[in-house]
């Protein structure tokens, strides 16, 4: 090679080197641990039963809902069924997510880990069409994803029936779909997914979260699921537990409890906007006093963050589980 | 003079440097072919075009104001969608009911003897309205420029208005307020070559200079010395609808034990038909 040749090719070569790919992604790649600093009494010890309070529901999405009876996963074909793919928005873990390569180096899929109560979903970013209507639907669905910016926009279908929220029976259909936008920045990862469901949904159901970039990846671990006989009464009995149409007595424990109209506890679209705000204006009575209510519920200081324990002196009851003492412990423990 | 001078980055520039460089370029080019030379321009125009947009963040042309440079459009009219934390959102919950937010003892305290008929006498009856907390609240948005550097949010919720300052220099001194003084920056995202393609980015705030106020209706505070972070993205799903999430970090070395993020959605209304202003409220 001549002088001028090299020089070309020296020259090319740099520039090559400091190019940046013009469609550059942002890299998902990591554990990400949850926050819970939204609908926290769901995500960590469990909500109220008869609490479809920000649900979109049908008339026949209420109806069913209102069968469920926390019994129910303890049966044992149901202990360790996969829920709703969008469940982990409702759910105390966190998640892993990592890229699958094609040959040439570039990402054929990204994988939102599941875990022993969930499926992966595995968004393929490679074009792919949705296979027929007809196709084998999954727990975790069938996605592809583009990316629109520094956000992955994945859209789920090809999904099994399940719960959408996690303990209070909300149900999906199989012809529910899931649109999801993944955006990262720094640490955070924001998810928002939007749910339609033909059946059981009057519009979409927007859930938008926030979780934190997790290096130590300790909360997306997957257990194995293993089946036990949790309640006597169903070994060998052929019981399926449920409430039948009119008979929840959970039906109105939110209007019990908080003083809640029935058709915001019940999840009715219109009670998800401001407008409804002014209409229970004058009729809505705020309960008595939190602690002498619900003492169960109260605190807030959250300890199944996976953080430490709360701050000195700071004492709160995490609802059900006991009273948490400064550091975190069961008061009887201390 | 020699080729390989090294010119010091310490010593000041002298008209001569200037005509060095020019004599070595000359140099250094001008035994090439013209295809060499066209190739080594296309190439460098191309690797400039992919850097700045794949990693121009927060890069804008200097000559483009901040609402020319937009990567998205957040005006027009918003409304939450109150699918999350109903019962701490839509309506005031009881003295007590605090779970999910990381408050610590102090705050505990404070939010024990949280009473809104003292709010009021006291004219603090907005507390509830603060930017940190009325970003949660049962609220429509609408979103317009003021200016060319200036965006504005107003709610109806309370009749707040938040402005977003991309350029001015923020002020800090003078009295803190309900909504702050709010920086902003665009955040400029990869992706969308060429003329007539999509651009994409978000919007990035900072709060500062807060009036003390509630972060939830019923008392738990956040203190003066609160700085509220904010990242604004617009989603455009495949039917038309649009929906603008806020996420949101706010960290109050006073009364929280940790930042305390959520994500807030708004979804975009076709007109401001239902846009219905309502005073402060410190009671409901």
């Amino acid at each position: 090679m001549n002088g001028i040749g090299a020089r070309v090719v020296t020259f090319v070569c740099a520039l090559v080197a400091f190019a940046v790919p013009a469609f550059a992604q942002v890299d998902l790649n990591g554990s990400y641990a949850t926050r819970m600093y939204e609908d926290y009494i769901e995500r960590g010890p469990g909500e109220f039963m008869g609490n479809f309070t920000g649900m979109p529901l049908s008339d026949e999405g209420r109806a069913k809902a209102l069968l469920y009876t926390s019994n129910q996963p303890s049966t044992h074909e149901r202990q360790c069924l996969p829920q709703s793919a969008g469940v982990f928005q409702y759910r105390p873990v966190g998640f892993r997510i990592w890229s699958e390569l094609a040959h040439d180096g570039s990402v054929l899929a990204w994988v939102i880990g599941g875990d022993n109560l969930r499926n992966d979903i595995r968004i393929w970013m490679d074009g792919r069409p949705h296979p027929s209507p007809n196709a084998l639907h999954l727990a975790g669905g069938f996605a592809t994803g583009t990316w629109e910016g520094d956000t992955l926009t994945a859209r789920l279908t090809h999904l099994k029936t399940a719960w959408i929220r996690r303990g209070v029976g909300i149900p999906a259909s199989d012809h529910t779909t899931i649109t999801m936008h993944i955006t990262r920045r720094e640490n955070l990862l924001t998810l928002t997914t939007i749910q339609e469901d033909p059946y059981y949904l009057t519009e979409p159901h927007v859930v938008s979260r926030v979780w934190e970039w997790n290096p130590r990846g300790t909360s997306a671990n997957r257990p194995i699921c293993n089946t036990a006989n949790e309640i006597p009464r169903l070994e060998d009995t052929g019981i399926f537990p449920h409430y039948l149409p009119g008979q929840n007595p959970e039906e109105d424990y939110m209007v019990r409890m908080f003083n809640l109209p029935k058709e915001a506890a019940m999840g009715y679209a219109e009670t998800l906007y401001p407008e409804y705000r002014k209409k229970i204006k004058g009729t809505y009575v705020p309960p008595a006093e939190c602690s002498a209510r619900a003492p169960g519920y109260c605190c807030g200081w959250i300890e199944t963050q996976g953080r430490p324990g709360g701050a000195p002196n700071l004492t709160c009851n995490d609802g059900g589980f006991g009273t948490l003492g400064p550091r975190g412990r069961r008061a009887t423990e201390q | 003079m020699t080729r390989s001078r090294i010119i010091s980055p310490h010593r000041p520039r002298r008209h001569g440097d200037t005509e060095n460089f020019w004599v070595c370029l000359r140099v250094f080019v001008s035994p090439w072919p013209v295809g060499a030379w066209l190739l080594i321009v296309a190439l460098l125009a191309l690797t400039l075009s992919a850097s700045a947009l794949a990693q121009g963040r927060g890069a804008q042309a200097p000559a483009a104001t901040p609402r020319v440079a937009a990567p998205v459009d957040m005006t027009g009219y918003w409304v939450a969608i109150i699918s999350e934390d109903w019962r701490w959102r839509m309506v005031t919950p009881s003295r007590g009911d605090y779970a999910s937010i990381p408050m610590n003892l102090a705050a505990q305290k404070i939010a024990d003897a949280w009473d809104p008929a003292k709010d009021e006498a006291a004219g603090e009856q907005c507390r509830a309205y603060g930017a940190p907390g009325l970003m949660r609240g049962p609220t429509r948005l609408h979103i317009t420029w003021l200016d060319d550097t200036t965006l504005k949010v107003e709610s109806d919720y309370g009749m707040q208005t938040r402005l977003f300052h991309f350029r001015t220099p923020a002020p800090t001194q003078g009295a803190k307020t309900w909504q702050g003084v709010s920086t902003a920056q665009w955040v400029m995202a990869g992706g969308g070559r060429g003329r007539g393609a999509a651009r994409y980015g978000s919007m990035k705030s900072v709060t500062t200079q807060l009036r003390p106020g509630y972060l939830r209706k019923n008392g738990v505070p956040y203190s003066a010395g609160t700085v509220f972070t904010e990242y604004w993205d617009v989603h455009t799903e495949a039917n038309g609808d649009r929906y603008l999430v806020d996420t949101n970090v706010v960290n109050d070395p006073v009364y929280l034990q940790l930042p305390f993020m959520t994500a807030i959605h708004f979804k975009k209304e076709p007109d401001g038909s239902k846009w219905d202003p309502t005073p402060c409220d410190a009671r409901f």
